[in-house]
């Protein structure tokens, strides 16, 4: 940590962009393999591409009628799968941010920052809650 | 002669991206009208590589522009591809989202977005997102394509009339901002020198990120529009604060409603992907052409872009 950046950033919030830059970067790197693996049929996927194209002006429940895609948390059986590949990188975006979140709880606990402890915790617990599917009307 | 080619290069960088922005989502149309001579329309990877040039210049007009990539993408994809809006929309938040992501440790580091008064907007702002993800992905078609059309001739309407104030001074800051710890300090780049601030006002600000929060989820707009002069004009926060600020909020605003999209099945990875990747390296081109070319005049161009594709989904809205 540089002398400038701790004037204009407290502890907490330098970790925070430091953990962010590493999940941030791995997420880029995860969402081009997934999608290479996809596209290029690498590995076989549970629609190809083709079909997908053939059905992506559907509402998305009637897409989700026409042709398997992954969705939600449904996808976690068939990890040999580009598509599902893909749209597992997709997930890790989703989840970086509540991943982050939990990386700071320490340390505002440490610093006894009883506010910023309690508020950080509940911004997990939504962002969980949605991830899980509990307050996102997933399945 | 340097300046006079310089001044060349400029006005061709200037009328090629807008030429551009212009002529591509003509051509998207035109693809998805005409079918070709087999009877079938376009192979979908001649649309993933359309997707991927059409984000890829939003992002670098983005930039130019001041505004957030979400806010262009919905309404023009929705109107110029082939895509449900569903899945526009789930695409529109990952593409916010992962700009917010890719953005936001530099701007922690260097103090511009402050952690404190993004984590307290953005926990009420993300219950609401999720709102309105579930309110959005309920409604018929035609309903969001009109409301979307409504909120996206407003927005356009609120970048032209808006004027942002660069260092609000607050004297006395409000008692929640203190309990909340809400304050710092930047380096300023143009004043060569640090800037304190701290902010007034915060529950009407924590009211309005209900409203943003809903909205953003609703439409799967980054909502950076909306953010941004509720931090500056309202809780008096610098704009450069608000701005380095709002897209920290966004990145857990767009968590929290991406996984309602997710759950409901409205993320295609073959739509989403190109989309964030034509937007990410848009958006890094864009930030080293900033300060080559006229900025007033692009952003004039995207509000006018924006009240054309905002009208575009109101007369689809209302079956005409």
């Amino acid at each position: 940590m540089s002398m400038k950046e701790a004037v204009h950033a407290d502890r907490v919030q330098l970790a925070y962009a430091s953990v962010l830059s590493v999940a941030a970067t791995l997420g880029m790197v995860l969402i081009a393999v997934g999608y290479l693996l996809y596209v290029f049929d690498i590995l076989p996927s549970l629609a190809s591409a083709a079909d997908i194209a053939a059905h992506w002006h559907l509402k998305a429940s009637e897409l989700h009628k026409a042709v398997q895609v992954p969705s939600g948390w449904n996808w976690i059986g068939e990890l040999g799968r580009g598509d599902v590949l893909s749209y597992a990188s997709i997930i890790y975006l989703s989840g970086a941010t509540i991943f982050c979140l939990a990386f700071i709880v320490p340390a505002f606990i440490r610093e006894k920052n009883f506010i910023y402890t309690v508020l950080t915790i509940l911004q997990v617990c939504i962002l969980v809650f949605a991830a899980a599917g509990i307050v996102s009307g997933g399945h | 002669m340097g300046e006079a080619f310089s001044i060349h290069c400029r006005r061709f960088l200037m009328f090629f991206l807008l030429a551009s922005l212009m002529l591509l989502p003509a051509a998207a149309f035109a693809a998805a009208s005409v079918p070709v001579h087999d009877g079938t329309q376009l192979a979908w990877w001649v649309w993933m590589i359309l997707l991927f040039g059409f984000t890829f210049l939003l992002g670098i007009i983005a930039v130019v522009a001041g505004v957030g990539g979400g806010v262009l993408f919905v309404p023009i994809v929705s109107s110029f591809f082939p895509f449900h809006i569903d899945f526009v929309r789930g695409a529109g938040l990952l593409v916010a989202l992962s700009g917010a992501l890719s953005a936001g440790s530099p701007l922690l580091r260097k103090g511009l977005a402050n952690l404190k008064l993004a984590l307290s907007m953005a926990l009420i702002g993300s219950a609401s997102s999720i709102a309105g993800a579930m309110v959005g992905l309920a409604m018929p078609e035609k309903t969001i394509q009109l409301l979307l059309g409504l909120t996206i001739m407003f927005i356009s309407f609120v970048m032209y009339r808006s004027k942002n104030s660069a260092y609000p001074v607050i004297d006395k800051p409000d008692a929640l901002s203190k309990t909340l710890q809400i304050y710092g300090v930047y380096f300023d780049e143009h004043l060569k020198k640090d800037i304190n601030w701290q902010i007034h006002l915060t529950p009407v600000g924590l009211a309005l990120f209900i409203l943003i929060g809903f909205m953003a989820g609703m439409f799967g707009l980054g909502a950076g529009f909306a953010n941004v002069p509720v931090f500056n004009l309202i809780l008096g926060v610098p704009l450069r604060v608000a701005v380095a600020t709002s897209v920290f909020v966004l990145s857990i605003n767009d968590t929290a409603a991406a996984w309602v999209y997710l759950h409901k099945g409205a993320v295609l990875p073959l739509i989403a992907v190109p989309s964030i990747a034509g937007m990410m390296i848009g958006t890094k081109i864009g930030a080293k052409l900033l300060t080559r070319i006229h900025t007033n005049m692009v952003r004039r161009i995207v509000i006018a872009l924006l009240a054309v594709a905002g009208l575009r989904a109101l007369l689809k809205g209302l079956g005409i």
